[in-house]
């Protein structure tokens, strides 16, 4: 039962642009988290999940959250994604769609099912019309290959998997303009998604276990196996070392 | 664990020897179960700020104005100065027991504390104030049974929460999952 993780990732409209614009800068006082966290703050809202459970806690007044709704979500439930006014959750299985339109009453709109994988352990991160997701299905989550999942959610009642591309052992990604950064036991992936639908390796640091990723301003923030390890991203596609936190 | 279970074929056999029976217990389940770890009263509230140490297992990561901040898996959030990028730097560690997930906006953490939700105050980084917890927020994992499958000792809710379970020699396990 152990490990089993759901990354969802959720892209924008992908830029036709070659080079890599700055990533979001606006991030620097309400903060940015992993695709792979139990917590999520959007709004005046934090949003927590257990295995079962997403539960809504108001912060308007930041130093006292109130709880103020829970909602049964389903089971194994491991990881919750902000996305503008949705929230993806990802269980050991499935990828729960929520819209927080109504911030204290979080409503169901879809669940979004892989046809290549039986049984997942899934990360995801979106992008306006765009979400990825990583399914892990070796080992302990079961199914036969895991991958990298690019869904078209421009409806988002009824995700669509429009692409996927095949990766060893995953866990969380994230994206800086037109690069996706896909975590795995073996290293970091590099991906194009200037075609959304057909991601492009162009990259592969191999140098440990990489677990979650941040990317933040200019730099890649990666939870390693044995800590942290942050990239420059000032060229997205091309992340070049700043040190490494042990 | 070959020991564990060289000693319980032992006593097997030798149980054989005197007067053997088919499917006896102690040959079939050895004598290793899991045994939960109980929190000690009082070993919660040790929110507090210490200096820097090695990350031992690498949790979840935020990033927060110039900080940047890992948790280690049930010990607390290690912080990390950020403000030059081309050399960040751990500058703190902040110790909350059993701490798993967090997250940080306006001047604020808001973090598990095994079950309970608390909010410390970060406007000065170093010297950071618990301003509120929320206690029973969330469940805390396996509870009633461990991970793994196999014999355990059935864990009694009053003696407290249960914080990991160990594998150790007990004959007298009483619950199989």
């Amino acid at each position: 039962m152990k490990n089993l993780l759901l990354f969802i990732l959720l892209s924008g409209v992908i830029s036709a642009a070659t080079q890599c614009s700055k990533a979001d800068a606006s991030a620097t006082t309400r903060g940015a988290g992993g695709s792979t966290a139990r917590f999520a703050i959007s709004g005046n809202y934090l949003y927590t999940v257990d295995e079962a459970n997403l539960k809504v806690f108001s912060i308007a007044d930041a130093a006292n959250p109130v709880l103020k709704n829970t909602v049964p979500v389903g089971f194994e439930i491991e990881t919750i994604y902000p996305f503008k006014d949705k929230l993806f959750i990802g269980s050991t299985s499935e990828v729960h769609i929520f819209s927080i339109n109504n911030p204290e009453s979080p409503e169901k709109l879809s669940t979004a099912i892989s046809p290549e994988v039986l049984r997942r352990c899934d990360p995801v991160v979106a992008k306006d019309t765009v979400a990825f997701a990583t399914l892990r299905t070796n080992g302990i989550c079961g199914g036969r290959q895991s991958i990298l999942a690019a869904y078209d959610i421009k409806n988002i009642s009824k995700p669509v998997q429009k692409g996927s591309y095949p990766i060893n052992e995953p866990y969380g990604l994230g994206y800086s303009d037109t690069a996706l950064y896909v975590c795995d036991r073996n290293g970091l992936y590099v991906f194009n998604i200037e075609k959304a639908y057909q991601p492009a390796l162009r990259k592969t640091l191999a140098d440990g276990w990489y677990l979650d990723v941040i990317p933040y301003n200019n730099t890649l923030i990666c939870q390693v196996q044995d800590g942290l390890t942050l990239y420059d991203i000032s060229e997205c596609m091309n992340p070049t070392l700043i040190t490494r936190i042990r | 664990m070959k020991l564990p279970l060289l000693i319980a074929a032992g006593i097997g056999l030798s149980v054989c020897l005197t007067g053997c029976r088919p499917n006896d217990n102690l040959v079939d389940d050895g004598a290793e179960a899991w045994v939960p770890v109980y929190m000690h009263p009082g070993e919660k509230e040790n929110i507090s700020i210490a200096g820097v140490r090695i990350t031992e297992k690498s949790g979840k990561i935020y990033a927060w104005g110039n900080y940047i901040f890992q948790n280690d898996q049930n010990k607390g959030i290690h912080i990390i100065d950020n403000s030059d990028r081309t050399n960040p730097q751990k500058i703190a560690f902040l110790n909350i027991p059993f701490n798993s997930e967090f997250a940080v906006r306006d001047n604020y953490i808001y973090a598990n504390n095994v079950n309970d939700l608390v909010v410390i105050d970060i406007r000065d980084v170093l010297h950071p104030v618990v301003v509120k917890r929320v206690e029973n927020a969330f469940p805390f994992v396996n509870q009633k049974y461990p991970q793994q499958n196999g014999r355990f000792v059935c864990p009694d809710p009053s003696l407290g929460i249960v914080v990991g379970w160990e594998l150790q020699d007990h004959k007298s396990a009483n619950c199989r999952r």
